[in-house]
């Protein structure tokens, strides 16, 4: 049955509103995962003593989210390929992943939100930890204050709307924009190739 | 015989590279923010990048905008993806892009964990010289999708 769904399916007829459910579907569970992963990392670290290691959990989920964020792309175009048409094209890859990586940036946005009204004090009680474990760091001082400064802003911007998605947008999406790509190399079917 | 194909997804995706490199060159090229303020090129890397001022390349009192391994990341994406015509002749039916892509990778995670679990150290260069390895094995890996084989029926 499936074969028949997708037997003589073309390329050409691949649309935004076609790839917008595998963005979605890809989306929502990424961003779910990856805001998941930051919150349970920055309850952890606000829980605990600041230990003053240059790697943080904060800083060690941050790694770890950007590399999940980055299976985005590929990801998308497998669940394409598999449920909706195999035979999509390089540049229908790489504009799902671009979508998919937006997709990602605005929940986890959203979800952000959200939580900003269960929890109100979040932000700071991160941002306070943050600042702990820099200065417990052995480092010089003007190395610390630059530190903690750059820290700090980072994790107050990550916590506001507007700023993580339009600032989130672009480079996530130009990563799995890349990614997608990839995808399409490894999952998609290749069209005859041109005869001359 | 083989020709280019999609060059209108190639200079695209060229452009977007490096402007991604040349912004995360930071304060290095684009100026200093004001005080107390994140400079728009660190808002733009924040959510891929810790940015730790130790982990960066420095000089003359500015900062590059993300650490030394995304800037390798990006720089090996940027200087792969313009060589790309070049290198998708040599990679079109070969496994060897997607093996460089998955040592590349490997690389990253080992050095990460040893320096992690203080087995040893890593440095600024060595991590800027793993993450443009990483970098231009994804170009590489997807290069040879550029790339179009012409089959003459005589």
């Amino acid at each position: 049955m499936e074969d028949e769904q997708t037997t003589g399916q073309s390329s050409d007829s691949i649309s935004i509103g076609d790839m917008l459910p595998s963005a979605s579907v890809v989306g929502l569970i990424f961003s779910i995962v990856t805001f998941a992963i930051g919150l349970a990392v920055g309850y952890y670290q606000i829980s605990s003593e600041p230990s003053g290691a240059i790697f943080s959990p904060s800083m060690l989920s941050g790694s770890v989210i950007c590399l999940i964020s980055l299976l985005g792309g590929v990801l998308a175009v497998w669940h394409f390929v598999k449920e909706v048409n195999p035979y999509i094209k390089l540049g229908q890859g790489a504009a799902l992943g671009f979508i998919t990586g937006a997709i990602m940036v605005i929940l986890t946005a959203v979800y952000g939100e959200v939580w900003s009204f269960i929890d109100p004090d979040y932000t700071d009680k991160l941002v306070e930890a943050t600042i702990a474990n820099v200065e417990a760091m052995e480092m010089p001082d003007a190395q610390k204050d630059a530190m903690i400064d750059s820290m700090a802003s980072s994790v107050r911007q990550q916590n506001s709307f507007l700023t993580s998605i339009l600032w989130g947008i672009p480079i996530t999406g130009i990563l799995n924009l890349l990614t997608g790509m990839v995808g399409v190399k490894i999952f998609a079917k290749k069209e005859d190739e041109e005869t001359f | 015989m083989s020709r280019f194909s999609n060059p209108i997804l190639y200079f695209f995706v060229l452009c977007l590279l490096w402007f991604v490199l040349i912004a995360s060159l930071g304060e290095m090229v684009w100026g200093t923010a004001a005080p107390g303020e994140l400079h728009w090129s660190e808002k733009l890397f924040f959510d891929l990048c810790h940015q730790l001022p130790d982990r960066t390349y420095t000089a003359g009192g500015t900062m590059m905008a993300v650490n030394t391994r995304c800037f390798g990341i990006f720089f090996g994406l940027a200087a792969g993806w313009l060589v790309l015509p070049i290198t998708g002749r040599y990679t079109a039916g070969n496994r060897w892009p997607v093996i460089l892509l998955i040592t590349a990778i490997t690389l990253q995670i080992v050095d990460y964990l040893g320096n992690l679990t203080e087995l040893w150290q890593n440095t600024n260069h060595s991590r800027a010289f793993l993450g443009a390895l990483f970098g231009a094995a994804l170009s590489i890996t997807v290069s040879d999708m550029f790339i179009k084989s012409k089959n003459i029926n005589s």
